[in-house]
């Protein structure tokens, strides 16, 4: 028998890992990433003669439905055209059981090893407010994503904002809902008493985390877009300003009352801190505004006082 | 007690019931207590023996002796039957056994092996002692690690193992040398279909097709495996989501 | 508006400004009329220059230093005009004339329309 080293094995296991996708339109190219959830793999689409990612759900499907489920979920994002929501183009469950659903192929990078390369925080608030935009756009057509995260967000080559994995949530807490007392779940995912997978600790947000998927609304998704900004802030180096993490506090808050109301409130609020101007987060006193006023306006005031000085020290001077 | 250390076949067959490994091996009927032993033995006596030598520094000549007498011992002893796999995985349990018995081998005088213990001459010692060459085990490093990769070790080789003598039972020894080129032997990746169906004197098409198809059936003969030499089927579930990401039900 | 008319006003209505401050010095109070009128065509003259200068040189810097300069040369032409007792005030008009002329500068760099804008 041969021995196999340790690389042979990592062949092996991730060649056993590899879905199977016989009879399926797709073949499979290579692996992209790994996840929680399950794995992505490049793939080409035989029908249409592209490339897409396909990603197989590590969850299993008990009762056969998910995948339905699944083609409901897309069916409904499939409405919404929007250059940073990633859309899902077909799901099904594969020969070897599993479910697997295909989506375009980003090329890009993740969100979090992209801000590595930005050093300056006013790039990253900027890159985050382009984060802000399909997701205020999928509220304002009823949807939610219910689980954003760094791992779910890809930068393309033109600095556009890609946002995926859409739906997927949903689904799996329906799921859940429906069927208790669910297998154990990997680790990095969380599970409540139900044992349902919901989510991501650390960006998924309090009610989620109770378990309260039925009453989820945008602010859930406003909890983990604060998550991501404060990801964002804890690499700067820079002290962070006050009102900045009033923002990434109130988005944070428990009790989603106290939350903003809407993705496009929390934007308008990063705007109004990048032109320096008051944020709703902090709400300031007049002394505390015209303290802003005068750095903002720093070089007018300073000149202006140059010339006063000087004109007053000559009129003392000469009138002595 | 079969003279391969691979699991020679399924002939037999481990109960599709999947009748736990550790139920079986104290049942009162004897070729089953056999086929468990062996699945467990097959499973476990090259990690077995690694560990004892790298972790516990014994010879190797000691360690062959303590190999087998540890097997004895835990079957014998039905230690077995006191496994709870409420309280973690087999594997876990089986090495802890292993620290334990190293631990009193110690202490107590060696003691006459008695009749009618299993004979595990026929395991492949110089073999495992060969490739120990390729192992290290660093101070620092996990045991449970160690174990555990071993263990895995163990369980890959057997399927490969496994579907090799099945490939060449079905007239498929291409399919599996496909397998060998691409997913086991380096620079795998490198290959295009192309040159290796030339190579082979195949057609393009079916390199992607034979190639599948092992990969397909590796999968499924891991799987197999892998039930037959966990304790119940929720370690099973828990093992192969680990192991391949697959949630098998 | 454009940056030489944006000079323009701002280079006038500090000019004015300027020339108002001479009523602090009694010696030159009686004049004050002159002074101011004098005062804001050096104003507004400097502006339309530094308002130029900013159409066809985008430098925050540069445009600083060119009201400096231009602010300081032509207060100097002032003030090299004796008042009626043969006085000169070169300190008190041209140094604050320089300020004034950054402060114009400074302005028709950020703000006002340049050649190819459109906004």
């Amino acid at each position: 028998m041969k021995w196999l080293d340790d690389n042979a094995l990592e062949r092996l296991r991730a060649a056993a890992e590899l879905p199977d996708l016989g009879g399926t339109r797709y073949q499979v190219l290579g692996r992209l990433g790994h996840g929680g959830m399950g794995s992505v793999y490049r793939v080409a689409d035989g029908v249409l003669g592209r490339e897409v990612a396909l990603k197989v759900i590590a969850f299993p499907d008990r009762d056969g439905g998910f995948a339905d489920r699944l083609v409901r979920e897309a069916r409904i994002l499939a409405q919404l055209e929007h250059p940073g929501i990633v859309p899902v183009h077909d799901a099904g469950t594969l020969p070897d059981g599993r479910v697997f659903y295909t989506m375009k192929l980003v090329n890009g990078q993740r969100i979090d090893e992209h801000v590595q390369r930005l050093a300056a925080l006013n790039e990253k608030l900027r890159l985050f407010q382009r984060i802000c935009e399909p997701v205020a756009f999928a509220h304002a057509h009823g949807v939610l994503h219910r689980d954003l995260k760094p791992q779910n967000i890809m930068v393309g080559p033109f600095g556009e904002v890609l946002v995926m994995d859409w739906g997927l949530s949903k689904v799996i807490a329906d799921d859940a809902l429906a069927i208790p007392n669910a297998d154990s779940a990997s680790p990095g995912e969380s599970t409540t008493g139900h044992g349902a997978v919901l989510g991501t600790p650390g960006y998924m947000s309090p009610e989620q985390a109770r378990g309260e998927a039925a009453t989820l609304d945008r602010r859930s998704d406003i909890f983990s877009l604060g998550a991501i900004l404060k990801g964002l802030l804890d690499d700067v180096e820079v002290p962070i300003p006050r009102r900045l993490r009033a923002i990434a506090s109130k988005c944070l808050e428990s009790d989603r009352t106290q939350r903003y109301n809407s993705v496009e409130e929390l934007a308008q609020d990063i705007a109004n801190y990048l032109d320096g101007l008051q944020v709703k987060a902090h709400p300031e006193g007049p002394v505390a505004r015209l303290g802003r006023w005068m750095v903002k306006n720093q070089a007018w005031l300073l000149l202006i006082l140059a010339y006063l000085v000087m004109r007053t020290l000559f009129i003392v001077w000469k009138n002595r | 007690m079969r003279d391969e250390t691979g699991i020679g076949g399924r002939a037999g067959g481990f109960p599709s019931t999947r009748q736990s490994i550790v139920v079986a091996a104290g049942s009162n009927d004897a070729q089953e207590r056999q086929q468990a032993l062996d699945m467990l033995i097959a499973a476990y006596w090259k990690p077995v023996y690694k560990y004892i030598r790298l972790r516990w520094g014994k010879d190797n000549e000691q360690a062959k002796d303590l190999t087998q007498e540890f097997f004895t011992r835990l079957l014998e002893k039905e230690f077995l039957q006191s496994y709870d796999p409420g309280r973690g995985r087999l594997r876990t349990f089986v090495r802890v056994c292993l620290d334990r018995f190293l631990a009193n081998s110690e202490n107590a005088a060696r003691r006459i092996k008695r009749g009618g213990e299993l004979q595990l001459v026929s395991l492949d010692f110089e073999t495992a002692e060969g490739e120990l060459g390729h192992a290290e085990l660093r101070s620092t490093e996990n045991v449970e690690e160690f174990f555990a990769k071993e263990w895995t070790r163990s369980l890959f080789s057997n399927a490969l193992e496994r579907l090799r003598k099945e490939c060449e039972e079905r007239g498929k020894q291409v399919h599996f040398r496909l397998l060998e080129l691409y997913d086991v032997e380096e620079g795998g990746k490198d290959l295009t279909y192309d040159e290796v169906a030339r190579q082979l004197g195949l057609k393009s098409t079916d390199v992607t097709n034979y190639l599948a198809y092992s990969r397909r059936e590796f999968r499924r003969i891991l799987l197999e495996l892998l039930r037959e030499t966990t304790a119940n089927e929720e370690e099973f579930r828990r093992e192969a989501r680990t192991l391949l990401g697959l949630d098998v039900s | 508006m454009n940056k030489v008319w944006l000079g323009l006003l701002i280079g006038g209505a500090l000019g004015v400004v300027d020339g108002l401050t001479a009523w602090f010095y009694p010696a030159v109070r009686s004049q004050l009329l002159g002074i101011v009128i004098g005062s804001t065509i050096k104003g507004l003259i400097a502006g339309v220059l530094i308002g130029y200068f900013a159409r066809k040189v985008k430098s925050l810097a540069l445009g600083i230093i060119f009201g400096l300069g231009v602010g300081l040369l032509l207060a100097y032409a002032v003030a090299a005009m004796p008042d009626p007792s043969g006085k000169h005030y070169y300190f008190e008009i041209m140094i604050p004339g320089g300020i004034v002329g950054m402060i114009v500068g400074y302005a028709t760099q950020r703000f006002g329309t340049g050649v190819l804008q459109t906004r």
